[in-house]
């Protein structure tokens, strides 16, 4: 499915570039039986969510996956520095190499039409305040920024930041933290 | 005589001097108390449970220094056990289950005789955590000590579970009690309706668009306040529960913006390019929040309404969270301007109309504080070799506690 995703989040940047304490004293008046305390803290009857299902939310949104795989495999998300939301030319040239590699996938292109380009911005570990979610949307914006200036129409292009919530790697390595500084690219319907 | 008038010229200097930075050897000085059990009822391990929190709250009061040792008791016996005969305090508890109800007597004993009496009904005993926090609330009140209320209350968290997946839990703020509210999808940054804490908001990220929500722990009912693009949390609830603010992108620029719940309008309160999050209410009028317009973040303030910004704090170059309470400002900075050495986040206190500043905590990440009630009180999010935990800061007694979650880590938190 992240196949899916990735390869027609190209094709969709193809079509879219194309489109332009005090001392107690006894309580003598405490009387134990009579001073009951009732205590009910959360009405714990009924059910919670406690038995959905747990299944990836990441809806299937296209179709043609072994197409799309191919392409995934070429793609890149976008990386940022520590606490840098601020496109680096490098990454610029990542982003437009990923488009010039779709334009020649006509296949991934058709697909694409169909859907709106989710930009998601994510963050390293150091924080999950709401700096961080900023920080991560504000990545996401700098790539939607450098889409629109391709051509893309702005209106077909959401971001969205997740912060912390959504690492590609988890150990506690420089390596590891600068993969979740990124900008993933997903497809709506 | 020059002599004696400088040294009492010298005394009133260092009397005169902030009162934070008086060093304390208090532990031998304070009362002793210790727990004796005397159920014969939930001895199936709720008990010792209950021991246990008992324990853990007596010694954040710390009024007290508490003996550890589980001991049993007859609840009737006057005399306490032969090894707290020589200590100034004895709680005494026995749980009775009367039909399903827990029925809990508590005797505070000094001296062998019986000073005060409690007694509770809990209909559900899962929730026995809650009435332990009340069994300490009521024996921090009876000592005449600085109140506790914040013990009783509900803490809400969100806990990551992976990528992409949180659970939204109510908890107590032992993390004792858990009791989870939203399991499905992406939920973060939970954050109480008002102080009834029947209802809370949150953001939910499991769709296209980032959603606020409003959650019912009691009715279940979930409904949508607001969506937008990039990225939408509620930071503050005013203390009537009337207004929100909020950190806001609809055009993918984070600004603070202030709800009006019951006319339904959002008003703007920030214009910056940059990064403006994290708002606060310090009085009904005016908001300290986390802004990187100096090219790095730090908590400024602003009358609602006008356009002019105050810089709060003036140390530390990464300064990215905040809570307000009164005159005074909790914030956390990075200690460090490399970006991967020991990079530890510490909190730090500073008041609003003196230069006055106090470091909170020493290691590891420490985020997402948030002031009890009375102001007495921090509570906040640890990181430390892989460990979340739920801090609590005492301020006027310099004592810090950590209650760690097993398994996950915590996303945020609301008190």
């Amino acid at each position: 499915m992240r196949a899916l995703l990735y390869a027609s989040t190209v094709a969709a940047m193809l079509i879219f570039s194309g489109c332009g304490s005090s001392e107690p004293t006894v309580d003598d008046t405490a009387n134990a039986n009579n001073q009951a305390e009732e205590i009910n803290i959360v009405d714990e009857g009924g059910s919670d969510n406690s038995n959905m299902s747990s299944t990836d939310l990441d809806g299937g949104a296209a179709n043609g996956a072994s197409t799309l795989e191919g392409i995934e495999a070429k793609m890149s998300p976008i990386y940022f520095g520590f606490d840098q939301y601020k496109l680096a030319d490098e990454d610029v040239d990542t982003l437009r190499q990923n488009v010039e590699m779709v334009k020649n996938d006509t296949e991934a292109a058709n697909i694409a039409d169909k859907y709106s380009l989710k930009l998601e911005g994510n963050c390293d570990e150091w924080g999950s305040d709401e700096y961080n979610f900023a920080l991560g949307l504000k990545r996401a914006q700098a790539v939607k920024t450098e889409l629109i200036n391709d051509g893309v129409p702005a209106e077909r292009i959401t971001t969205v930041s997740y912060g912390a919530s959504n690492p590609v790697c988890t150990e506690k390595t420089q390596e590891c933290w600068s993969k979740n500084r990124r900008v993933d690219f997903k497809l709506l319907p | 005589m020059r002599i004696i008038l400088g040294v009492l010229f010298t005394a009133l200097l260092l009397w005169g001097s902030d009162a934070t930075i008086e060093v304390k050897k208090s532990v031998d000085a304070l009362p002793s108390i210790a727990v004796e059990d005397a159920s014969n009822d939930y001895t199936d391990g709720l008990s010792k449970r209950f021991f246990r929190v008992l324990v853990s709250d007596l010694n954040v009061l710390s009024i007290f220094n508490v003996d550890r040792d589980y001991v049993r008791a007859d609840f009737e016996d006057e005399k306490v056990a032969s090894v707290h005969k020589e200590l100034n305090y004895v709680v005494r508890y026995e749980l009775i289950d009367d039909g399903g109800v827990m029925v809990v007597k508590v005797n505070i004993i000094n001296n062998n005789k019986v000073m005060h009496k409690l007694t509770y009904r809990l209909k559900n005993p899962k929730q026995y955590v809650f009435l332990v926090h009340n069994i300490a609330v009521a024996i921090n009140n009876f000592m005449g000590a600085d109140p506790v209320e914040w013990m009783k209350e509900k803490v809400i968290i969100s806990r990551t579970t992976g990528a992409n997946r949180s659970e939204i839990l109510v908890t107590d703020y032992t993390l004792s009690y858990q009791f989870s509210v939203k399991r499905k999808g992406l939920n973060v940054f939970p954050k109480w309706a008002d102080k009834s804490k029947k209802y809370f908001y949150y953001t939910n990220l499991s769709g296209g668009q980032p959603e606020l929500r409003k959650y019912g722990i009691y009715d279940r009912s979930d409904k949508l306040i607001l969506k937008s693009d990039g990225m939408l949390v509620c930071s503050d609830v005013s203390d009537d529960g009337k207004k929100l603010l909020l950190s806001m992108a609809p055009n993918g620029q984070p600004d603070v913006y202030e709800y009006v719940i019951a006319k339904k309008t959002v008003t703007r309160l920030t214009r910056y390019s940059g990064i403006d999050v994290n708002a606060q209410y310090m009085t009904d009028k005016k908001i300290a929040f986390i802004s990187n317009r100096l090219g790095y973040p730090n908590v400024f303030s602003k009358k609602i309404g006008s356009k002019a910004t105050e810089q709060m704090v003036y140390v530390g170059r990464s300064n990215s969270s905040c809570t307000a309470h009164k005159n005074y400002i909790i914030y956390k900075s990075r200690e460090s301007s490399n970006a991967f050495s020991k990079n530890t986040f510490n909190l730090h206190l500073i008041s609003t109309k003196t230069d006055f500043i106090r470091r909170l905590t020493v290691t590891g990440v420490n985020e997402h504080p948030l002031f009890s009630r009375d102001g007495g009180t921090v509570l906040f999010v640890k990181k430390y070799k892989n460990q979340s935990s739920i801090g609590v800061i005492r301020l006027n007694q310099n004592k810090n506690y950590l209650f760690p979650l097993k398994g996950g880590a915590i996303q945020s938190i609301d008190w």
